[in-house]
């Protein structure tokens, strides 16, 4: 009885830990709406967010950079190290955005 | 590990035609060792005024909006600190080149504003201005350029 017992906390126990990466490991969105800009790029480059929510961007770069969106939705002003620049999307689609000042720099916010 | 630029084409067209400026006002020096006066004259006079160009539609635009935010408080770190000085030398750099061409190519300026010892002058400018684009290659190796 103990040995069976001990059995299935070890099998609830190495179910509780594996679960989470299971899930994560099959899952295509990317459940966060904080971007990091850093070393002259967006991370994540492309966010999925449901209608409504608000997106934060955060300048973790020692240089200055802007989030302008290719359909001028939005814009922020020269974000310097650790300011940040939300914007909150109210419509469905697929939003891609650039560093007006590193235009190399892109990225994608998919509004589902 | 390789250097990347980051940099949009403007700037890099700036950067592009500020050295070529730079070595032709060289080579406008060179023309004035060889006495061919005119030649210098028409030399210097082009990149001077190309110059006000260059600053109106690249320069002045880029530092209001990258720099002109984070000064005074940013002074500090090299991203303003070297923009701004290379801002200051190049407008002190442009307006010596504007001054030595009215004082040597016009007759609009009161003698009391006038130099005669013409040399001095524009071997200060021409110092100036190398001193400047230096400066600009090291702002936009700071501003464009990362390690990858």
């Amino acid at each position: 009885m103990k040995i069976k017992n001990l059995f299935c906390s070890l099998a609830f126990a190495a179910g509780t830990v594996l679960l989470p990466t299971s899930l994560m490991a099959g899952d295509s969105v990317t459940i966060t709406n904080e971007v990091k800009i850093d070393n002259f790029s967006f991370g994540p480059q492309t966010v999925t967010v449901t209608v409504g929510t608000k997106v934060t961007w955060i300048n973790k770069d020692d240089i200055p950079h802007t989030v302008t969106s290719d359909s001028k939705l939005f814009a922020s002003r020269a974000l310097d190290t650790d300011d940040k620049f939300s914007f909150t999307f109210k419509s469905p689609g697929t939003n891609n955005y650039y560093c007006s000042m590193h235009p190399k720099m892109t990225g994608k916010i998919i509004v589902k | 590990m390789i250097l990347e630029s980051a940099a949009p084409p403007a700037a890099n067209a700036a950067l592009a035609v500020e050295f070529v400026m730079g070595v032709a006002l060289a080579g406008g020096m060179i023309l004035a060792r060889r006495k061919r006066f005119k030649a210098h004259a028409v030399c210097q006079t082009a990149v001077v005024l190309f110059n006000l160009v260059v600053i109106a539609t690249f320069m002045a635009p880029s530092f209001r909006h990258g720099v002109l935010p984070g000064i005074p408080s940013h002074l500090g770190r090299s991203y303003y600190l070297l923009a701004t000085a290379h801002g200051v030398l190049g407008i002190i750099a442009e307006l010596l080149g504007l001054y030595i061409l009215l004082v040597a190519g016009t007759k609009l300026l009161p003698p009391r504003l006038r130099f005669t010892r013409y040399k001095p002058w524009m071997r200060m400018a021409l110092a100036v201005w190398w001193l400047d684009l230096l400066l600009g290659l090291a702002t936009y190796l700071r501003w464009y350029v990362r390690l990858h």
